[in-house]
């Protein structure tokens, strides 16, 4: 840094401890503050708690229903990192060496799900197959490919990007030099050089289908309840238990983002947006 | 040759069936419905959507949308520029870790976080309080200025993840040739680093509106009912709370998607711009 006139004398410095610290009091203070509730006995009469207790979480994990709501949410999520790699990686390795003239079209039907609410998805599903003699709108098959199309813009764009970072048309050549055929190329060449992109793509997906509400709450909610769901029951009466629960969720997300910093693929991540705001 | 370009598209058809199944059927219907008064095609559905509780919604929603995409990429610059300009390594680290965590916090358990936070008898609350600095009765977190203090939590870090990048990208040259000209560091910014950087702000505002403009589950936690916003208004129509009014409820669902397809749109035209200012 040279000569950074505004911020390089006592006040600068001071300016600037100030500013990060107050960003990251910010960030921090909301998660801090739900941790310290969910171990108080009481704390809403008192500046510091009164007293700290484990039963809030004894409670929250004992009950039948937290461990239906959390099988629920993780077989939904990893259906859908499952659902969403088999049908995006295959179509993003053709598209890549096959079809490049298709793109363009690809770019956009993956970058569509940012231009528009979960919730009008929610309705279009409903709108389109709840006339239909068979039930299907309120099944988690259907939920977990709405999941599909919202989480589309992560995954395409994980494993292209790898796949770009490739020279697949010299690997396919070698490979089909010694007899490969396209299956066998995708298969034992392109995929384990783009299990990079593979495993930040499904962790960004895992992410945002886990904390998903929007379409839960519209398609399953009333029958198969997933953690976000169960949660907001919760706000609505037991304020300790919801603390709990938030602290669990959030835990669940910061895991699952350590794992993608470090993951070895984390510069062609697309950053943020599996919020499930 | 025809033939084989043929075939090559016979290669796309399982993910155009799923896209078109769950996606480009279930958004034409709507669009298609919206446009139709049962016999042929009519606004009459947006006319109708002209009235006072659906107004007030698209405001609220589109203000809410225009505050936190505003402060949370000015406070996102701010930060990504001290981090930018800090000696140490480990701030970069720190600040980028934690907004890739936070920036994924969101819905339900943040909205439950903040009334722990900020409620009316909230840990941060009483805190400022001892301080005598009283937020209630003027501020509420059940409130629109409570959803711009929890929307922000998301959009900060999300900002601040969309431009390190580019302001890591300003290069140490382009700031020696400013100072070799005589330019101090304000100088440097408002004539060099900032016009630089025009692009990458401006995508990054049109992300963060779309993002708040779709949010959802923050806002129902929050606030339920009580704060019209758009997305809380069609989930309403889903659940047939308000009336059995379907044309009704598609025609605000295509108005949300107009909005935020054009933010969308906006965003890969500036991001398109900045791709081609970095090269």
């Amino acid at each position: 840094m040279t000569g950074e006139s505004s911020l390089s004398g006592k006040s600068g410095a001071l300016l600037r401890i100030v500013t990060m610290g107050l960003f990251l009091a910010f960030m921090v203070l909301p998660v801090v503050a739900t941790a310290l509730f969910s171990v108080s006995v009481r704390w809403d009469r008192t500046i510091f708690p009164e007293g700290v207790t484990l039963d809030w979480w004894a409670k929250v994990l004992s009950e039948r229903g937290f461990q239906r709501s959390v099988t629920n949410s993780l077989s939904f999520s990893i259906a859908t990192a499952l659902a969403s790699l088999a049908l995006v990686a295959p179509t993003a390795f053709w598209v890549h060496t096959r079809l490049p003239r298709a793109k363009p079209l690809l770019e956009v039907l993956t970058i569509l799900p940012f231009g528009f609410p979960a919730v009008v998805l929610a309705l279009g599903l409903i709108r389109l197959y709840s006339p239909l003699p068979l039930p299907v709108v309120n099944t988690p098959f259907m939920l977990v490919s709405s999941y599909v199309v919202i989480t589309l813009p992560f995954m395409y764009r994980a494993v292209m990007n790898s796949l770009e970072a490739l020279d697949t048309t010299a690997l396919s050549n070698a490979a089909r030099s010694l007899g490969a055929n396209d299956w066998q190329i995708f298969r034992r060449v392109i995929l384990p050089n783009i299990r990079g992109g593979m495993l930040s793509g499904s962790l960004l997906v895992f992410s945002a289908a886990f904390s998903e509400f929007a379409l839960a709450n519209a398609l399953v909610g009333t029958r198969l309840k997933t953690l976000p769901i169960y949660l907001v029951e919760f706000t609505r009466f037991d304020a300790r238990q919801a603390s709990a629960l938030a602290l669990i969720s959030f835990t669940a997300v910061w895991l699952v983002s350590m794992a993608l910093l470090s993951s070895p693929a984390r510069r062609t991540s697309t950053p943020g947006l599996s919020a499930p705001v | 040759m025809l033939r084989h370009f043929r075939l090559a598209w016979l290669g796309l058809v399982p993910f155009l069936v799923f896209i078109t199944a769950f996606e480009l059927l279930p958004l034409g219907g709507l669009v298609l419905s919206a446009f139709s008064d049962g016999g042929g095609p009519s606004v009459v559905n947006f006319v109708r959507a002209a009235r006072p509780a659906i107004v007030t919604a698209f405001a609220n929603s589109t203000g809410l949308s225009l505050a936190t995409a505003l402060l949370g990429t000015a406070v996102g610059l701010v930060i990504a520029y001290l981090v930018q300009t800090s000696r140490s390594r480990r701030w970069r680290n720190v600040v980028t870790a934690l907004s890739t965590v936070t920036a994924s916090f969101g819905g339900a358990p943040l909205a439950f976080a903040f009334i722990i936070a900020l409620g009316s008898t909230g840990m941060i609350t009483m805190l400022l309080g001892l301080v005598g600095i009283d937020l209630y009765p003027g501020f509420r977190i059940y409130s629109v200025t409570g959803l711009i203090v929890a929307y922000l939590y998301f959009q900060i870090p999300l900002a601040v993840l969309l431009l390190l990048p580019s302001v890591q990208g300003l290069k140490r040259e382009w700031r020696e040739a400013a100072t070799s000209l005589g330019a101090d560091g304000r100088a440097y910014w408002l004539r060099v680093g900032l016009p630089l950087l025009r692009p990458s702000i401006a995508s990054c505002f049109c992300l963060l509106f779309a993002n708040a403009f779709g949010a959802y589950a923050t806002a129902w936690t929050l606030t339920g009912s009580s704060v019209e916003l758009v997305t809380v208004q069609i989930a309403a129509l889903i659940r047939g709370e308000v009336q059995l009014d379907p044309a009704l409820a598609d025609a605000i669902a295509v108005l949300s998607m107009l909005v935020m397809a054009a933010a969308i749109w906006l965003q890969r035209l500036f991001a398109r711009r900045q791709g081609m200012a970095s090269r």
